[in-house]
């Protein structure tokens, strides 16, 4: 099947048979997709190589047969967003958490949008931490695992801005106790919920509190790019 | 494929696991060496085992080295106070054979890539922070790729070289030389355009 001119934002790439490279790449209709852009790792197919780096929004052109598509031709869209700092480690954990927790050809424009907002976010500058803490959260919900922000797993009541609630992956929020390592204030959790960014602490709760999610619906597994995000 | 030889056979298979010898490529130079280059053929046997036993990395700079620590870090008439960071072996060779340079060396073997395995363990940083805090280094040279991978890692190891105390400078990149700006592509223009600098 041919796909023309399709959005893309490309995730990883790694070398493929001898001189070609298999491109993971975030689509709106089709989701992750493995695309294998052939001959690009020769010297003279430096340009096509450099439009083939994360981060940069393009519109693909490829033949999709199975599992893989090749590529016929790709082309920038938009301006380049520069991941300078710990923006450019923040975009590389972004790009492990979408290729580790979608599977390949599951459409899913929402999840595209949001990656795309993200990046924007990045590039302009916005506090790192809680930009991925929006991202994780729409992703999540993207994929049908949204999380329960506004009341307790238990009674169903409204959160307490001022209790103590641990996030149980499965159920939800449950009653905790203050100095448990997984504690999260009512507080916090209503801030995610609300869109509001948190104090310092209630971002570091919370993003233990997605570590703890994220790993579960990874199956217990963890990310390589943690040990590189302080 | 037969041609009435299995040792041929099986040195046409082992031929193609060089990069970018297919097939028939493989065939050529297998017919060759036996025809006409059986010297050349023995000599690049034992080298080709020699090397693959003996060649390691160094225990400093983790470059190839068939000795602990290679002739590069023993070398007194370098300059120890200089420490260039590259991803590659082949890439220490081309700063070597393009440049003057005359400091000191450490091989990431690789870049900072999740999806890839590869973080600062794999990388060797903790060896590389070892290194600075030995105090006789006082600039480090980035010279990774640049690549978003590769810019990422810069970005790690300048922490690395701050938390050091130690001065870290970034290999400029841009235009190409002899290059026109309507031929290259977006990205390195916006990053030469990032990082330009002041005329005279
Ligand atoms: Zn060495």
């Amino acid at each position: 099947m041919r796909i023309e001119q399709q959005p893309a934002f490309v995730l990883h790439a790694r070398p493929y048979r001898e001189t070609s490279l298999l491109v993971e790449c975030l689509t709106p209709d089709y989701g992750r997709i493995g695309v294998v852009a052939r001959g690009v790792r020769k010297e003279r197919a430096r340009l096509q190589r450099a439009q083939l780096e994360p981060f940069q929004r393009i519109q693909l052109d490829m033949l999709l047969k199975g599992e893989l598509a090749t590529l016929r031709g790709a082309e920038p869209s938009g301006a380049v967003m520069r991941l300078t700092g710990d923006a450019g480690l923040a975009g590389l954990y972004l790009n492990e958490l979408v290729v580790r927790l979608t599977g390949r050809q599951d459409p899913n424009a929402a999840l595209f949008a949001f990656y795309e907002r993200t990046l924007r976010r990045m590039a302009a500058g916005e506090p790192l931490a809680w930009t991925l803490r929006r991202f994780e959260r729409d992703m999540l919900d993207s994929l049908g695992y949204a999380l329960q922000l506004d009341v307790d797993a238990v009674q169903g009541e409204p959160l307490e801005p001022k209790a103590t609630y641990f996030y149980d992956p499965e159920s939800g929020a449950m009653p905790g106790r203050a100095g448990d390592p997984q504690a999260i204030r009512g507080a916090d959790l209503l801030a995610l919920a609300a869109d509001q960014a948190p104090d310092t602490a209630g971002l570091a709760s919370l993003r233990r509190m997605m570590r703890q999610v994220i790993g579960f619906h990874l199956g217990g597994g963890e990310l390589r790019a943690w040990r590189v995000l302080r | 494929m037969s041609n009435g030889s299995r040792l041929l056979g099986e040195l046409i298979d082992a031929l193609r696991c060089l990069p970018g010898v297919g097939a028939k490529s493989a065939q050529r130079m297998a017919f060759h060496l036996l025809e006409r280059e059986r010297q050349g053929g023995l000599r690049l046997a034992s080298a080709l085992e020699s090397a693959m036993r003996d060649v390691g990395n160094c225990t400093r700079c983790r470059n190839f080295s068939e000795t602990p620590v290679c002739s590069l870090c023993a070398s007194a008439s370098r300059d120890k106070q200089v420490l260039c960071v590259v991803e590659s072996p082949s890439d220490l060779a081309a700063i070597e054979q393009a440049t003057g340079y005359r400091g000191h060396y450490f091989v990431l073997l690789g870049r900072l890539s999740p999806l890839d395995g590869l973080g600062p363990d794999e990388l060797g940083l903790p060896l590389l922070a070892e290194r600075l805090g030995e105090g006789e280094v006082d600039e480090m040279i980035i010279a990774t790729n640049p690549t978003v991978e590769g810019e990422a890692t810069a970005h790690y190891i300048g922490q690395l070289a701050k938390a050091a105390g130690i001065r870290a400078t970034r290999l400029a990149h841009g235009v190409p030389l002899g290059g026109e700006l309507e031929f290259v592509d977006r990205g390195t223009l916006a990053h030469a355009f990032g990082s330009r600098q002041s005329l005279g």
